[in-house]
């Protein structure tokens, strides 16, 4: 089974900021990002940009090179980007807000990283003996000294624009490469098929680590639009939701799981902000329609509700549905639709062969999105980026491990993963990961994480450890585990057992661990 | 005087956090994180600030004060 995307041609160097910088020619004068008092134009933009680059090349970090950006959102924030881009080099986003531990784990997976651009607090964090870590406020002056033309580099569509952090399936997070190819087309179909414009505002609500912020930040600058940024730390909804009441904002890209607060938010203050907006662009993790009851199934002309599917190692995203007039069946999951343009959708059994129409399988993904595949080592997952035959020519495709199925309409639906993995609050996360973390501690000889859905709908881990000795307080190991992983990889909940019961294969058993769960529950009736 | 506003918020404060974390027994010293808090419960707490208190809290405040210590004094101290 194969859905086959619309071909759509691409000038021949397919290269994402040569679109921004056409803005910057022909209307230097529109306000390219506004982030609190502060604003900047198209023309200010490209100019700071261009200094960025040129200092980039001169120290030898041109086309190739491997820029680690660790900054909150700014102004700087997209200087360093399109300075990166625009010098050849791919930028590498580490999200500030990770703990340090966290950071460095992510920087030992890069391979070469020419330097690094973070706040000063944050580079005393994270503190590489082996990286330079700069912050562009105190290289102003050598930045001032700097052509303010783009410098005379060669970008290609094969070239990588970004690479971005993933979880991979043996505790090890992979580092995923993006060609510059594959995001052009990308923001090429968002603009085509949705009539994005110089209107279509933006304002950013998503973590910097996410790849759909990678999207949700060019978007605006590659159709002309203004971005909006809030420089707050952490998604703030209060402030998330004035900002779309005060400034003309038309766009919106975010986790569902955002959009669920964002449309609390509308409901509990009374406005009409978010059901105002031209597009909204959500997914990334199953989708609970009842939950956007305000949003979904309005007249005609509201707002258009985006719900999307892909993987960060295909480009962010490789398929859309639009829910205008979606009226969903009992316990049916919402569509993920039809591939992005010059992308095709494989539905595939284990021997690689498409199933049959409405057949359950693995998704693959061929085409333009196709990312250049891993940057720290040939683990397993590597094995993921394969070949198929499209119209007789073979194409690299690469198998998500999601699976899902065609319905009677041409759509795709996904339906859970293949393998262990689990989406939490939109970040991909593999138990194992965590699991590591958890037996690094001290007092732990051993830990499993399994996930489960909440009344709500949510999905939320559950760690089990056996103790080295007494039992330990679980609110204790969620503040230790807080000081090395993301807040989404933290368990919900942890129980202490004497040993993690293993299924015939060796596995740990989640049955008999939810077992243990439920056991508990009935016993003392409370979390934690 | 001060002794007996802060003992008020910390109440409100909370009855705020059980009610939102499902859970019946938070000391006023606990780490929100550690209680299983995340980004959502954070927004609808964040929420119920406002409808209950009258307070607009920066989520980022929020986060550097994870208590319903430090959140009563950092309220407190709001005018």
């Amino acid at each position: 089974m194969m859905i086959r995307g619309k071909r759509v041609a691409l000038p021949s160097a397919p290269v994402v900021h040569k679109r921004f910088e056409a803005y910057a020619v022909a209307a230097p004068d529109a306000v390219a990002v506004v982030c609190g008092g502060e604003h900047v134009t198209y023309g200010e933009l490209d100019a700071r940009a261009n200094r960025f680059a040129n200092l980039l090349v001169s120290r030898g970090h041109g086309r190739g090179a491997l820029v680690g950006v660790c900054l909150s959102y700014s102004i700087d924030l997209l200087v360093t980007i399109l300075g990166a881009l625009k010098a050849g080099a791919a930028y590498v986003p580490l999200d500030p807000t990770y703990p340090p531990a966290r950071l460095r784990l992510l920087l030992g997976q890069v391979p070469d990283l020419a330097l690094i651009v973070a706040s000063p607090a944050t580079a005393e964090l994270v503190g590489s003996a082996t990286v330079e870590i700069v912050d562009l406020e105190t290289l102003r002056n050598d930045l001032q000294g700097r052509p303010a033309t783009a410098p005379d580099v060669t970008v290609t569509g094969d070239d990588l624009c970004y690479a971005i952090f993933t979880s991979g399936s043996t505790g090890v997070p992979k580092l995923t490469a993006v060609r510059h190819e594959g995001w052009f087309n990308l923001l090429n179909w968002l603009q085509d098929e949705f009539g994005l414009h110089r209107g279509s505002n933006n304002l950013v609500v998503s973590a910097f680590g996410f790849d759909l912020s990678q999207r949700s930040l060019m978007t605006p600058l590659f159709c002309g639009a203004t971005q909006h940024l809030i420089a707050s730390r952490n998604f703030d909804p209060a402030m998330a939701y004035r900002t779309l009441e005060r400034h003309d904002i038309r766009t919106v890209h975010c986790a569902s799981s955002t959009l669920y607060v964002l449309a609390d938010w509308e409901k509990a203050s009374g406005g009409s902000a978010l059901t105002e907006l031209d597009h909204l662009l959500f997914g990334g993790e199953p989708l609970h329609v009842e939950r956007l009851r305000n949003l979904v199934g309005r007249e005609a002309g509201g707002c258009v509700l985006l719900h999307q599917y892909g993987v960060a190692e295909c480009t962010d995203v490789a398929s859309s549905f639009d829910l205008a007039g979606y009226r969903p069946g009992d316990h049916e999951i919402a569509p993920v639709g039809r591939p992005v343009h010059n992308t095709d959708i494989h539905v595939l059994d284990e021997r690689m062969r498409g199933v049959g129409a409405g057949e359950y399988g693995e998704i693959g993904i061929s085409g333009a999105g196709v990312g250049a595949g891993y940057l720290n080592g040939t683990g397993p997952e590597s094995a993921r980026f394969t070949t198929v035959e499209v119209d007789g020519v073979p194409r690299r495709l690469y198998r998500t491990g999601d699976r899902g199925h065609v319905n009677e309409d041409g759509e795709l639906v996904v339906a859970g993963r293949m393998d262990a993995q689990v989406k939490v609050r939109g970040m991909r996360i593999d138990p194992a990961d965590v699991e590591r973390a958890l037996s690094r501690l001290a007092g732990v000889r051993q830990a499993a994480v399994v996930s489960r859905s909440t009344d709500s709908g949510d999905t939320e881990l559950i760690a089990f450890v056996v103790p080295e000795g007494d039992d330990l307080a679980g609110d204790e190991l969620g503040a230790r585990l807080l000081e090395t992983l993301p807040r989404n990889m933290v368990p919900a909940e942890f129980v202490s057992i004497p040993r993690i019961p293993l299924s015939p294969h060796g596995k740990s058993d989640r049955f008999a661990l939810m077992d243990v769960l439920h056991d508990r529950r009935k016993g003392q009736g409370v979390r934690g | 005087m001060t002794g007996e506003r802060d003992k008020v918020f910390v109440d409100e404060v909370r009855a705020i956090w059980c009610r939102e974390l499902e859970r019946s027994d938070i000391t006023p010293e606990q780490d929100f994180f550690a209680l299983g808090g995340h980004s959502v419960i954070m927004a609808r707490i964040q929420r119920a600030y406002i409808d209950e208190m009258g307070y607009e809290i920066p989520i980022d405040e929020m986060y550097r004060n994870p208590t319903i210590a430090s959140i009563s004094a950092y309220l407190e101290s709001l005018p």
